[in-house]
């Protein structure tokens, strides 16, 4: 037997095995997402573009649907788009609670704080996970109605997936502009440009602002482009960056002004400067009111400059009002710790979004309060996830003359911390939106001061909102405002005992309360008890009709906002007659409702030019 | 001496194999739909999966493999709504929350009512009604769980045979059991059955089970003798076998529904009650074909 069949057929053994192992495929990713293409430049090591959907929506400011549901709600945010490239009003999109400046507009809407910086004008906010960490190329927007909203996308060097706790979270702005107003409610993908960041990410903020839109925006998918190895790119910047000569023109440029200047002042010898110039001449009230321009970066800034810039930089009275909203991503325990001197006569505090992912602590948070928290009146804490038993008591308990509280989306207070609220008796306005509180409104009840109950809504658990009704018909007398959106239980009662008793009442929210009927007189009822009534949502409920209409028009004549989404039983006729009689209406929402169709809103709009009749579609 | 290891090796696995009781595959249902509606109008072209004023759908999970068919209400159309918007958004709605992962593959109850509260969180007022079959395969366990709320319903057949079967649920003759959403003007008046009344069961399936989801329109018009005998016919678990099976039971269906003299079930039922009728039920047609296989990615 010749050698040469043995040999070849182990040849064709190895050959084979090759093959195979060739053929077999490469990765077999998750369901959700994952497409390696290969880009073009091949002189260069091979970058792979990834292309991902978010895994998992994080963490949102507020959301227009209910908690557990998969309609108008942020989860939709997350994976493949559901219905773009469609436009329309899908309950399969990510939509926010409010647009426009209508919530501005209420009696309930608060005086915004000083000192936002201009480049600041975000109302709200979702984060999103992705799958694998990437320094990002490029991120789509896919914006099914109303676009435009968008105005800040940021970059997280942390990884939510990672089992350790991060080092250092910082975040990175990728983009940001100011709020443009979008022609049309039409779908768009939004890709806007970008900056290289050199860390990598997959946690992506985005920050919206709705004000400029003519109704809600909904978005359907974000999409993350990017690399796993640094993009070669910003390699090669660097590398120009050590060049001299680019140093030097940089110098020339940005240097020549303070060169200019300081030739200018060598001239002239420290001796005939003996102090801070004409400036201090200046009365101590003067420079104050100049310095309660900046933003509180800069007076953090100006007060290394000098003594006496110091000295009118720490003072309190320039810390009446504090928002440190803006700077959400940088605020920590050494800032509170650091602010705590000067804010010791502080009245609003602005917290909202800061202290997430262990930026402040519980300690850090109570010290702050312990300090600066007696002359406290209005406290917004919105999406404090650090927030938690402790913290609601230390506010309790050092914040006696407080009057305003927003806990907005702090989900991570237990219910029965919230008792601690009901000793606050000086409340006037409190805001409990996506919270977990069961029965503190019991106990509210019985402090008559409360003026404004904004989104309260959303508590599964409350067992009995007629009870709560009832009980701020009888107490909180004083009463102007009250959200009751989306309160599953509410029924005719509950609303007859708040009509009679809540007299001053010009804001109700009774959207999504599908266990009230027109058909028990409740809406008449209501119209007639309240004529002070500036705000009235009737959102998605199917009962509205004629006869409700026609007592609003006849009763409540101050009426400026009115949402009847949804509603088959009310006609153009008495819509009319509302139009007519209501001389300050300026929103009224008649979206799905099925006898007011385009022709009658184009009419409508004619007839009354300054009224904004919105009507959704689906397509 | 190696090679005698090596055999023995060889044959000890195999036995052992054999003899081992739990099967630690992945199951998975490979299914088929077919349908007629009851007008052919061909001006209309509805979505994928809607015959006429019924509604189906299939979905898959990492957990399992779901199941649904929805038949609408016909008699909403005298006032003026589309039957078929109710149980196609149903429909839809359950897919969408399979495939979000939003279920307990142990609880097909579950997802009606999570499937009928999302309907109510709709902006656009829907209007109808429509019973519901939702069937679930879960992967790991084996089992099917079923609800059936209505006169829609499955058969399980094994080696010729119906194993299993859902329970028509009825108020009264031709008026089964129905998820719906009224006008508020009709409310108290309109039948409205609530998710939880759905019947619901759960059993051990095995490999090669053949599971037949359907409307009433097919068991309105052919007894369980003549599915079995199509049935018969189906050699083996690809899709397209299953496919045409499900199609020829469904055009069976359609033509005996149209024929006066032909004794159907439906008809049966009615004699028995009472009522002196014969021939076929002219009804929406859906059928959903499933096989029990392994799983595969």
């Amino acid at each position: 037997m010749s050698p040469v069949f043995p040999m070849l057929t182990v040849l064709s053994m190895f050959y084979y095995m090759c093959l195979r192992r060739r053929a077999r495929t490469a990765t077999r990713g998750e369901m959700n997402s994952r497409r390696a293409i290969e880009s073009n430049t091949r002189a260069l090591p091979i970058n792979v573009e990834i292309v991902q959907y978010a895994k998992e929506v994080l963490d949102f400011s507020s959301h227009y649907g209910s908690e557990n549901s998969m309609s108008y709600t942020m989860w939709n945010l997350a994976g493949i788009p559901n219905v773009y490239p469609s436009s329309g009003d899908f309950t399969q999109t990510a939509v926010f609670r409010t647009y426009g400046t209508w919530w501005d507009r209420c009696p309930s809407a608060r005086l915004p704080f000083t000192r936002t910086p201009p480049t600041f004008c975000s109302q709200d906010y979702v984060e999103l996970a992705y799958e694998e960490p990437v320094y990002p190329t490029a991120v789509h927007i896919l914006e099914t109605y109303h676009p435009g909203a968008v105005v800040r996308i940021l970059a997280c060097s942390a990884n939510p997936y990672s089992q350790n706790p991060p080092a250092e979270v910082r975040w990175e702005i990728l983009w940001s502009e100011a709020p443009t107003k979008v022609n049309g409610p039409q779908a768009r993908q939004f890709t806007p440009c970008i900056k290289q960041i050199n860390f990598p990410t997959n946690l992506i903020r985005l920050e919206v602002n709705s004000s400029l839109l003519d109704y809600y925006t909904e978005l359907d998918a974000v999409v993350l482009h990017g690399v796993k190895e640094r993009p070669v790119l910003s390699l090669k910047a660097s590398m120009i960056d050590m060049n001299d000569i680019d140093e030097d023109e940089d110098e020339e440029k940005y240097g020549c002004g303070m060169d200019t200047l300081n030739k200018q002042f060598s001239v002239v010898t420290l001796r005939e400067w003996p102090t801070n110039g004409y400036f201090d001449k200046l009365p101590y009230e003067l420079i104050q009111l100049i310095l309660s321009h900046l933003t509180v970066p800069d007076l953090c800034r100006l007060a290394q400059t000098c003594k006496l810039l110091y000295q009118h930089c720490c003072d309190p009275l320039q810390y009446i009002h504090l928002s440190l909203q803006p700077y959400w991503a940088r605020i920590n325990d050494t800032s509170l710790e650091y602010l705590q001197s000067r804010c010791t006569l502080i009245q609003w505090l602005n917290l909202s979004w800061t202290g997430n992912r262990g930026a402040i602590s519980v300690s850090g948070f109570s010290r702050f309060l312990k300090v600066c928290g007696s002359e406290l009146v209005r406290l917004e804490l919105s999406c404090g996830h650090f927030l938690n038993e402790t913290c609601l008591e230390v506010i309790t308990e050092m914040c006696p003359n407080l009057q305003e509280l927003n806990l907005s989306s702090c989900d991570k207070i237990p219910p029965q911390a919230f008792n601690h609220i009901a000793k606050v008796g000086s409340l006037k306005r409190l805001i409990l939106y996506r919270t977990k509180v069961e029965q503190i409104l019991k106990h509210l009840c019985m402090s008559g001061k409360m003026v404004h109950m904004t989104k309260c809504l959303l508590s599964l658990q409350i067992e009995d909102y007629d009870l709560i009704a009832s009980m701020m018909g009888a107490k909180c007398k004083k009463l102007r405002s009250l959200d009751l959106w989306r309160c599953k239980n509410i029924t005719e009662n509950g609303i007859a005992e708040l009509a009679s008793g809540c007299q001053l009442l010009e804001e109700l929210d009774l959207g999504w309360c599908p266990t009230l009927q027109s058909s028990t007189g409740c809406f008449t009822n209501l119209a007639r008890k309240l004529p002070n009534l500036q705000k009235l949502f009737l959102t998605a409920n199917r009962s509205v009709c004629d006869t409700d209409i026609e007592e609003l028009a006849a009763s409540c004549t101050r009426l400026r906002q009115l949402d009847i989404l949804g509603t088959r039983m009310v006609s153009p006729a008495s819509l009319r007659k509302l139009l007519e009689s209501c001389k300050d209406l300026s929103l009224l929402d008649v979206s799905f409702c099925s006898q007011i169709d385009n022709r009658v809103v184009l009419e409508l709009n004619a007839n009354f030019p300054n009224v904004f009749i919105k009507k959704s579609f689906t397509q | 001496m190696f090679s005698v290891l090596s055999y023995g090796r060889l044959v000890a696995r195999a036995v052992l194999g054999g003899l081992s009781q739990t099967d630690s595959r992945d199951y998975s249902l490979v299914t088929a739909s077919c349908g007629f509606g009851k007008d052919f109008r061909k001006g209309i072209l509805k979505k994928g999966m809607c015959y006429g004023d019924d509604a189906c759908f299939v979905a898959r999970h990492r957990s399992a493999d779901v199941l649904g068919v929805a038949d609408g209400v016909g008699g909403w159309r005298d006032y003026g709504v589309d039957p078929s918007q109710f149980s196609g958004t149903l429909m839809r709605t359950c897919e969408r929350l399979v495939k979000e992962g939003r279920f307990v593959p142990s609880n097909p109850v579950g997802i009606l009512t999570a499937g009928y509260c999302e309907l109510l969180q709709n902006k656009v007022p829907l209007l109808g009604s429509s019973t519901a079959c939702i069937v679930v395969l879960d992967r790991t366990s084996h089992r099917l769980h079923t609800a059936n709320l209505g006169d829609s319903g499955f058969l399980v057949v094994r080696g010729g045979e119906v194993v299993h079967r859902s329970d028509e649920q009825q108020h009264y003759f031709n008026t089964p059991f129905q998820l719906s959403i009224a006008p508020p003007e009709a409310e108290g008046v309109v039948l409205s059955d609530s998710p939880d009344a759905a019947d619901s069961t759960s059993f051990d399936v095995q490999l090669g089970d053949i599971i037949l989801t359907a409307t009433d329109g097919l068991f309105d018009n052919m007894p369980d003798y003549m599915i079995l005998q199509e049935l018969k016919k189906l050699k083996n678990s690809n899709y397209e076998s299953i496919q045409q099976t499900a199609r020829s039971i469904a055009e069976q269906a359609h033509e005996l529904a149209y024929d006066p003299t032909y004794m159907s079930p439906f008809a049966q039922f009615a004699c028995d009650n009472g009522l002196n009728v014969r021939g076929g039920k002219p009804d929406d047609i859906t059928v959903l074909l499933s096989i029990v296989a392994e799983y595969t990615d």
